[in-house]
């Protein structure tokens, strides 16, 4: 970890960035990513006014949803400085315990949350490895990738699930309208965001992430605070997991493709900076509903399927400038 | 102590015996060694030259790309691009040939060149713009492959003349023409890394990118040629993967950084930066490629064999990590 | 703020020329062949009968390979490669179920089913020079990519190897039989004439095809839209959007076509099996089957309950375990020397006699279209 820091203290001489201004900073950085969101909105709605229903707005928001959750761990994950590129295989291995208690006729409460433990103890068990027999997070999920993805497919042989009974599916319910998992993301973005915030663990996250060699000096377990983030983490991916396995009628049992670039992509585009020590878990939500904004949106635009993701690569990348252009601007207004 | 080893200078980069079997090319000899033996015993069709020929023949893309990215990974970057470079300049080819009318040969140049242009564009933004790698790299990754898609309509481009298949189909001085592309750009790139003031010069910007200013090393220059560097390599691996499979479509090497970077970091170069070596990284891309042909050979299918390989990734560090621990601070 | 303006107005000037692009419909170049209309069927069916007689007199002749001095295994037991394009999905779970009835049916073949987790021709590649280097009997394959493919499977023929395509096809040079599920146009018009029933012939239609790179659903979108010119040229293509092999993504596709087109939009065709449940999922969320269904290719275990609830009313695929079934037996007879080049017909088991067509093809017959009628009859 402490070359975490190393690769950090180079950024932060060059960009003058550091910690006192990060409460600073944080605001601007959601801010842009909301005036992201509201001007493209605005655009495809002055073009094709359907956009605008309600529904549609619902359907984008609900897709978003368990991005979203599974980018407040994975933010939480990158701020330490570390990464998680096997929550695609998690999630669809989580999704595949869920289908088979539900199908198997165990209580709903088990099958909705033993996904939840699984990912826990997944997670935990990557955190150990980082944070005590310390190899680097990329080494860890690459390698639990494979095993994930190829562990599925030797436990199931492919088989998919379905004849769930009606009460499993969480995601598809809809209080007073509104799709479950909307309230599952806003719930847990603030309770994330409050606990980042204000609890001491959640701080010394950034401290963590920031210089690992200040924050053990002032106290703070380095190793504790790992692993706490990486069960933290677990139990949000868990959650993401059920979103995601209770919204259809049929569980596949492959992994769903390129869904760990999407989650990082989201939490990466949110304004978590990928050296650590920076970010905030309302801008990894407001990534996921970016991208999935310009998804939507693209469609609505008429552009040509064959460019969409040349399109979809063109605006993120503009979303990151932006953000990095600011960031620049304000260390610089803050140097002087 | 791993600040130790960060901060060890990269004068000392010459392998003493003992740094060999401590290190993690001596914990990858070690389960190379294990691994062909007891997969020759359980498969008589393994050990020959004819199979293993041909392996390298599969493994060479994938070698190509792991290259430039051990110099990206020493540095303390990334490139996630590469697979979409990859897919793009080889969908260039198909491109330009078919569509537009050009040569052959100027369309494999240009191809080439394409995938170099890439890789420039990605490090203009990395250096100047101070966009950290990993995100300009993640956003490019959707945007090569989108342009992949766009320019050829996702449609293939196919029915090349035969001349163009000796590059990927045919020996040549009885082994895989390509292979020759793998063997010397890794002498090449082996020599730079461990003998010229470049591969030093990369050493140092891992483990301390401002002390690396303040020595007077050309950082933004070394990053801009790396960077480019990797986008030429996705191109030539590019070329050969379309002379392998005699087709060009907008969706080859999907999720091939990811293959490329295990490769690397089983290798043992250290994803923090600083840390790394050319054999090294050769070792791990023998050792996962042999891996998983010995066990396809033997019977075990591929989900077994994946889970195999993730297993052997991890391990192989730990393994690596307890021995550090364990006799280097003696 | 100022810079963020001259951002968007960026983004929006970037937007522009793209979105003016005409959406894309997914086809391929090949030349389509429309199957007659189903008020012509009558009329035509003497003509046509008369031209499959034609056809049969002067069938196409053999363009498959052959494999280079195969080893004698007539009567004796085979080991057989199943590589499907990926595993994990339920289509090719069937498949592989297929085949191992026929071969326990037949008690002297050998299964071995082993593919990527993805659909992927690199990784296919790979599996097929490891299985011809450990010394395989017979490779059955479906390919991810038709020329791709291709140059390995040469390979493994003049290894000695026989070599059988079944669901996607390689070069026909590439392998010696290829058994063909049901014809493109067969399908398109199976499809089409489904949708027309549902919904009309003045009515507005979108495709949820996989992959935009994909070669059959290219294949039957392009026969789809000539079939459609040809007897329902009032059936409007709104546009053809890619799903990949993703449920997730069929079903938000699906749920924006909706929202984009509303009440106009009557119809979805879901091109994959994949998509299929994905698409009809959407529908049946949202609640507006009584204004949009969808008509797919996919499995009838996983569309049961949205053919029940009308949101999916016709379902359209051959049996994959019949198709399955069929490679096994026609492997066998390839292998025994039963078949051979120049043959217009196979035994193949329980499903009787299949016709040799296109040169090394065999046909499975027509596809069966799934409604609420007979979904019940099948399990798979």
């Amino acid at each position: 970890m402490a070359a975490t820091s190393k690769a950090y203290k180079s950024q932060t001489v060059e960009s003058g960035f550091s910690l006192r201004s990060l409460t600073h900073l944080l605001g601007s950085q959601e801010f842009i990513l909301l005036m992201s969101i509201l001007a493209l909105s605005l655009v495809v709605y002055s073009d094709n006014p359907r956009f605008g229903t309600e529904r549609n707005l619902l359907n984008i928001l609900s897709n978003a949803s368990y991005i979203a959750v599974g980018a407040i761990g994975m933010s939480m994950v990158i701020i330490t400085g570390n990464i998680d590129v096997s929550v695609g295989s998690l999630i669809g291995v989580l999704a595949t315990i869920a289908g088979q208690l539900a199908v198997h006729d165990y209580p709903i409460w088990m099958a909705w949350t033993a996904p939840i433990l699984a990912a826990m103890v997944v997670e935990g068990f990557i955190g150990f490895l980082v944070a005590y027999l310390r190899i680097p997070a990329i080494v860890v999920t690459l390698g639990m990738m494979s095993i994930l993805k190829g562990g599925l497919i030797l436990a199931t042989g492919g088989a998919w699930i379905y004849d769930i009974p009606q009460e499993f599916f969480l995601a598809q319910r809809q209080p007073y309208g509104i799709p479950m998992p909307i309230y599952f993301m806003v719930t847990l973005v603030i309770l994330a965001a409050l606990w980042m915030h204000y609890s001491p663990t959640g701080r010394a996250i950034y401290a963590v992430g920031g210089n690992a060699e200040a924050a053990r000096l002032s106290g703070i377990s380095e190793k504790r605070t790992l692993m706490t983030v990486f069960i933290l983490h677990g139990f949000m991916i868990g959650v993401a997991g059920l979103l995601f396995a209770t919204q259809f009628t049929t569980i596949q049992s492959t992994v769903p493709p390129g869904l760990e670039l999407m989650i990082i992509t989201a939490a990466v585009v949110g304004g978590v900076s990928i050296l650590g020590g920076s970010g905030t878990v309302i801008g990894a939500m407001l990534g996921a509903i970016l991208i999935r904004v310009i998804q939507s949106g693209m469609i609505f635009l008429n552009v040509s399927a064959y460019w969409l993701q040349a399109v979809q690569g063109i605006l993120i990348l503009l979303t990151v400038l932006a953000d990095i252009l600011r960031r620049r601007r304000q260390a610089a207004s803050i140097g002087k | 102590m791993s600040t130790r080893e960060a901060q060890r200078e990269p004068s000392e980069w010459s392998l003493t015996l003992r740094e060999f079997f401590l290190g993690q090319e001596g914990v990858l000899v070690v389960f190379l060694v294990i691994a062909v033996v007891v997969l020759a015993f359980t498969s008589q069709n393994f050990l020959t030259s004819k199979n293993l020929l041909n392996q390298a023949r599969l493994m060479t893309e994938v070698g190509l790309l792991a290259l430039p990215m051990t110099y990206i990974i020493i540095t303390g970057g990334i490139d996630l691009s590469v697979g979409s470079i990859f897919g793009f300049s080889a969908v260039m080819l198909g491109w330009l040939w078919q569509e537009q009318g050009f040569p052959l040969e100027v369309a494999i140049v240009a191809s080439i060149v394409i995938g170099t242009l890439a890789g420039l564009f990605n490090a203009l933004f990395i250096v100047y713009v101070r966009v950290p790698p990993i995100i300009m790299t993640l956003a490019t990754l959707a945007l090569y492959r989108g342009l992949a898609y766009g320019v050829s309509q996702a449609r293939s481009a196919r029915g090349y003349p035969e001349w163009f298949f000796r590059f990927g189909q045919e020996d040549t001085f009885g082994i895989p023409t390509q292979i020759w592309f793998f063997i010397v750009a890794s002498i090449i790139t082996w020599i730079v890394l461990a003998r010229t003031p470049f591969g030093r010069g990369l050493y140092a910007i891992g483990n301390n990118v401002t002390g690396a200013r303040f020595s007077g090393i050309p950082v933004d220059r070394y990053l801009l040629v790396i960077y480019t560097f990797s986008g030429f390599m996705a191109g030539l691996a590019g070329f050969l993967f379309t002379s392998r499979v005699s087709t060009t479509r907008a969706d080859s090497g999907t999720g091939m950084e990811l293959d490329v970077i295990a490769a690397v970091v089983l290798g043992g170069t250290s994803i923090m930066g600083g840390r790394g070596t050319i054999p090294g990284t050769i070792l791990g891309l023998v050792l996962i490629q042999l891996l998983k042909n010995g066990l396809s050979l033997s019977g075990v299918k591929g989900d077994a064999t994946i889970v195999v390989i993730g297993s052997v990734l991890i391990l192989s560090i730990l393994i690596n990590n307890f021995l550090q621990r364990r006799f280097a601070q003696a | 703020m100022k810079k963020l303006l001259v951002s968007l107005i960026l983004l929006a000037m970037l937007v522009a020329p793209l979105a003016a692009v005409l959406p894309a419909k997914a086809q391929d170049d090949l030349p389509t062949n429309p199957l007659a209309c189903p008020w012509e069927e009558e009329e035509a069916a003497e003509a046509e009968e008369g031209e499959e007689a034609e056809a049969t007199e002067e069938p196409m002749e053999y363009n498959g390979g052959q494999p280079v001095n195969p080893p004698d295994l007539k009567g004796k037991p085979i080991r057989v490669l199943d590589l499907p394009k990926l595993i994990g999905i339920a289509y090719f779970a069937a498949t592989t179920k297929g085949l191992n009835e026929a071969a326990e049916e037949l008690g002297n073949v050998t299964i071995i089913t082993d593919a990527p987790t993805e659909a992927n021709v690199d990784d296919q590649i790979t599996f097929i020079e490891n299985y011809v280097t450990q010394g395989i009997d017979v490779i059955a394959f479906a390919s991810n990519d038709p020329v791709a493919i291709s140059p390995a499977l040469r390979r493994a023929l003049q290894a000695g190897v026989h070599v059988i395509g079944f669901d996607a096809d390689s070069e026909p040079d590439a392998r010696e039989w290829f058994v063909n599920q049901a014809t493109f146009n067969g399908m398109a018009k199976a499809l089409i004439d489904s949708m027309v029933e549902e919904v009309g012939e003045d009515a507005n239609v979108a495709i949820v095809t996989s992959s935009l790179t994909a070669p059959n659903q290219n294949r039957w979108i392009s026969e789809m839209l000539a079939y459609a010119e040809k007897c329902y040229p009032n059936l409007n293509f709104l546009e053809t959007v890619p799903s990949e092999e993703d449920q997730q993504l069929a079903f938000q596709r699906a749920q924006e076509l909706v929202n984009k087109y509303g009440e106009e939009l009557d119809g979805i065709f879901a091109m994959s099996s994949v998509a299929g449940p994905g698409v009809a999922d959407a529908l049946t969320q949202m609640g507006v089957c009584d204004q949009t269904i969808s008509v797919g290719i996919s499995t009838p275990n996983q569309m049961r309950p949205f053919i029940k609830n009308g949101c999916a009313p016709k379902v359209v695929l051959w049996n994959p375990i019949d198709l399955g079934y069929a490679t096994t037996y026609v492997i066998r007879a390839v292998v025994d020397g039963e078949l051979v080049p120049g043959d217009t017909e196979v035994e193949a088991g329980r499903l009787g006699t299949l016709p040799v067509i296109n040169g090394s093809e065999i046909l499975l017959g027509p596809p069966t279209v799934f409604t609420v009628d007979n979904i019940d009859d099948f399990d798979f």
